[in-house]
């Protein structure tokens, strides 16, 4: 007679309906095992290890337990409710936490805003003067809500104007001013200089040193004469004054080693 | 004349920054300059070429991209693609030039829309990698367009069709600069290898009235770039890299001919940015940024007449302040005793109170000014370090007691009749009693600081004021202007001393009347009071009222009278001006003792070897 033998370790793979989750997998297993005919007690409950031929000999007597379709059909349909709703009710946590989260943002975000009423103002007032900022303004560090403002300034993001909301309450002892324009026009004043400053002073232009420029007429003389940094004894006196400096730390570091 | 020790310092060390743009107005024949730093200068071209004001801005370097601020000019997409880098008006204001990376733009200006486009080549009949950058662009009012490039092309454009007429090959580096005339005859451009050409429209032969545009002269002044130039009804004007400002009149429009026709080259400031402390043998130097203190070195050995002293002490660099804000110093002073600093800049004053102990020094500030202090245009101290000396910008003078750690206002005084100058120069004198300011146009102001209130007004003159100084003992107020001319009025008197009427009457030597750089500072030896010491950038000299003054025929610049040479013909050729050239380009000498002078030279290797790099030169045989 052929033994069946309880192979708990096995993964049944058709019996499995749900996604194939690991915790509901063994839970399932586990049952499995046990309806299989596991006994729970008794001398064949010794662990699965043992040698088979061992175990053949006491399960002889017994017959295996009858299981019906309709109740393994009933246990699987238990297992697969209960998986679903363990998924179901992490996935309720889950969004709980996410929403949480998104609220404590959203209150931090508006602690660092304006108070509304300032807001308010600003966005009535609208973009009133188009105009250069003067040099002594108070700029307010803004967060302001970006939309309204992207729109407007996209189409004459070319002309490089500062949009300049004026009236904010009522001292007008200020006036706010949006940071990324100041940041634009930075960028594009340097990009201005280093325009000039590499055409003029780049590659492909025709430059040389000073020196060189001072000691064309030294070489032409009919004595020559040295270099203009040579002769010139203020020439580099910031290098020469580094290079001493140098010299003397690099020697008190060869003293100290060779020590 | 007495024997001296000099400290000769050269270890200032001072770098003017380069020319960048040059404006000429004919109106008022004054010159305004813009420098990198940011400092606009304007010069009084007709008072002897004197430097009037340095103001200073906050210190940016101007943006180099230009881009039309008008509304039309979007419609055109061709302005984004590349940089606008010069720009002009038609002069009936109905077109615009726009060189660029390239190419030149015409504009109307009605419709905004570009009416000509003219493609620039990149080399002079030839092709290259680098892009051709059209520095500066010219209109003449008959359509031309004229425009300078970075191939070193000068090329005539017909504004009309949009088509080359002419074109120059001028340079092997790149033409920086062009300015027209006024009359439309003339123009000068200025390149990179510090060359100026002239180009003026000639007649073709003679008698045709046909004209065209003639290269007619080049002037080497410059070694850098030329950045800037300008064309005066009489003469052009170039302004570069390397900070010297060249004026050269034209000698077909100068009516008469005599040295006021010759070439100016204007290198150094017409003001003082030294100050000393007699006392503890200091010296401080103004730079647009911050401050040096440096103390003197010192010597014991002696030796005779020419000889240079070993020093036994080196020169000591005590301090470095740096202001804080992008703002240059205006003006800056230390006290004689050698313990307050000050500073002004454009919008605020600055006082320090220094603690010596030992050798160490430290600096204290003195915070809270007053509202009123805000930019003065001139700082002076008492002798005896008790007060403080502000003019500020507005005009008025203020007076300020110092104390321990404070300070304590004593007075204002209101800025009287007359507009008020954009230089104002301060004297006090040595027993505190007097204070001279010479702020405004009515003259030369003197007040009783005893009494606080004004004392006299020296009677103006039309000429600016370039130096200030009241002798010890005698009170007499010394004033030096800007075509050399030197007064002396007796404070106590009210009234131009005996001196001065006879050097009036007599005249001055006409080789002193010919030196090109005012006189900056005037000071006075303690127990001569015979005696006054003063300088400018090429020679000091000590005038001994005792002796005669000379006249047109004797030798000004006497050399050093030999000791061999008989007393008959020493005596014959003394006179009251001894002028000694040993010392130069002087930005500064004074008196330290009775027996010592400091004198501040600033050698132009020095300030050549810091210079950005010019362009290569090949000479054959290098």
């Amino acid at each position: 007679m052929v033994q069946l033998r309880p192979r708990a370790s096995r993964i049944p793979a058709s019996a499995m309906v749900d996604e194939g989750q690991p915790p509901s997998e063994e839970e399932e297993e586990a049952e499995h095992g046990l309806l299989l005919g596991q006994p729970s007690s008794g001398a064949a409950a010794e662990p699965l290890e043992e040698e088979d031929e061992e175990g053949d000999d006491e399960l002889d007597d017994e017959a295996p337990e009858e299981l019906t379709f309709a109740s393994a059909q009933a246990e699987a349909r238990e297992e697969e409710r209960r998986v679903r709703e363990s998924v179901r009710r992490d996935k309720t946590l889950l969004k709980e936490k996410r929403k949480r989260r998104e609220e404590l943002f959203i209150e931090q975000k508006k602690r660092k805003l304006l108070p509304d009423n300032i807001l308010e103002k600003l966005t009535t007032a609208g973009p009133t003067n188009i105009k250069k900022p003067s040099g002594k303004l108070k700029e307010a560090n803004l967060q302001k809500k970006k939309e309204e403002y992207e729109k407007g300034s996209d189409s004459k993001n070319a002309k490089e104007k500062v949009q300049k909301v004026q009236s904010v309450g009522q001292n007008k002892s200020y006036v706010a001013l949006r940071l990324k324009d100041q940041d634009l026009r930075d960028a594009r004043q340097q990009a201005a200089k280093a325009f000039i400053q590499n055409s003029l002073y780049g590659p492909g232009t025709n430059r040389t040193t000073i020196n060189k420029f001072l000691s064309l007429e030294n070489k032409r003389l009919p004595v020559k004469k040295a270099a203009a940094q040579f002769l010139n004894n203020a020439w580099g006196t910031q290098k020469k004054q580094n290079a001493k400096r140098f010299k003397r730390r690099w020697m008190v570091r060869k003293m100290k080693t060779s020590k | 004349m007495g024997e001296f020790k000099v400290h000769r310092v050269r270890f200032f060390n001072y770098i003017p920054s380069g020319i960048r743009c040059v404006a000429y107005n004919n109106q008022s024949n004054r010159l305004a300059v813009s420098r990198t730093d940011g400092t606009v200068e304007i010069y009084n071209l007709s008072a002897n070429y004197f430097q009037e004001k340095v103001g200073c801005e906050d210190g940016s370097v101007k943006l180099f991209q230009i881009t039309p601020d008008k509304i039309q000019f979007e419609r055109n997409f061709d302005r984004q693609k590349s940089r606008i880098l010069s720009l002009c008006w038609h002069p009936s204001g109905t077109h615009v030039a726009a060189g660029s990376i390239d190419y030149i733009s015409v504009f109307d200006v009605k419709s905004g829309s570009a009416v000509h486009k003219m493609l620039v080549d990149r080399q002079y009949m030839g092709v290259s990698k680098r892009k051709c950058i059209i520095w500066g662009v010219a209109f003449l009012s008959d359509g031309t367009v004229i425009s300078v490039d970075s191939a070193g092309k000068v090329q005539f454009w017909d504004s009309a069709t949009g088509t080359l007429v002419k074109n120059h090959l001028i340079a092997n580096a790149d033409v920086q600069s062009i300015a027209v005339s006024d009359q439309e005859d003339s123009f000068v451009v200025g390149t990179a290898e510090g060359t100026v050409f002239h180009f003026q429209l000639v007649s073709v032969t003679s008698n045709s009235s046909e004209k065209q545009w003639v290269r007619t002269k080049p002037f080497q002044h410059h070694t850098h770039d030329v950045r800037a130039v300008a064309h005066s009804p009489t003469a052009l004007i170039s302004g570069g890299t390397d900070t010297h400002l060249v004026i050269r009149p034209l000698m077909e429009k100068v009516e008469v001919k005599n040295y006021d026709a010759a070439l100016r080259k204007i290198t150094f400031p017409h003001r003082r940015l030294i100050s000393c402390s007699k006392k503890r043998q200091l010296l401080l130097f103004q730079f647009t940024h911050h401050l040096e203190l440096w103390r003197l070195g010192s010597t014991v050995a002696t030796g005779k007449n020419g000889d240079t002293l070993p020093l036994s002490r080196n020169a000591d660099h005590l301090l470095h302040l740096k202001t804080k804000g992008p703002e240059n110093i205006i003006c800056s002073c230390i006290s004689p005793c050698g313990s307050w600093i000050a500073y002004s800049t454009t919008s605020r004053f600055f006082l320090y109170r220094l603690n010596y102990e030992h050798d160490n020094i430290s600096l204290q500030r003195v915070s809270k000014m007053p509202a009123f202090l805000r930019s003065a245009l001139q700082i002076l101290f008492s002798e005896d370090s008790t007060k403080l000396f502000v003019a500020s910008n507005q005009g008025s003078l203020h007076v300020i007691r110092l104390l321990e750690g404070s300070f304590k206002h004593l007075h204002t005084f209101q800025p009287q009749s007359g507009t008020v100058e954009s230089m104002c120069l301060l004297a006090v004198s040595p027993d505190g009693n007097w204070l001279a300011s010479s702020g405004t146009s009515a003259g030369v102001h003197v007040y009783n600081i005893k009494h606080l209130k004004l004392h006299c007004t020296v009677p103006s003159y039309n000429f600016p004021v370039t130096a200030l100084a009241i002798a010890p003992n005698t009170n007499n107020l010394v004033i030096a202007h800007s075509d050399q001319q030197v007064f002396e009025y007796s404070i106590p008197d009210k009234q131009y001393t005996e001196w001065s009427r006879t050097i009036q009457k007599q005249g001055f030597h006409y080789l002193w009347l010919q030196r090109d750089t005012p006189i900056t500072h005037i000071s006075f030896h303690p127990k001569r009071p015979m005696h006054i010491l003063l300088h400018d950038a090429y020679m000091f000299c000590i005038i001994d009222k005792s002796l005669p003054l000379p006249n047109d025929k004797t030798l000004l610049y006497n050399p050093l009278p030999p000791t061999k040479e008989s007393d008959v013909i020493r005596r014959r050729t003394a006179h009251a001006f001894k002028i000694s050239k040993i010392y130069k380009p002087l930005l500064f000498m004074d008196l330290l003792d009775e027996r010592t002078l400091v004198a501040v030279e600033r050698p132009l290797d020095d300030i050549i070897a810091q210079l950005p790099p010019p362009i290569k030169k090949k000479k054959f045989g290098t």
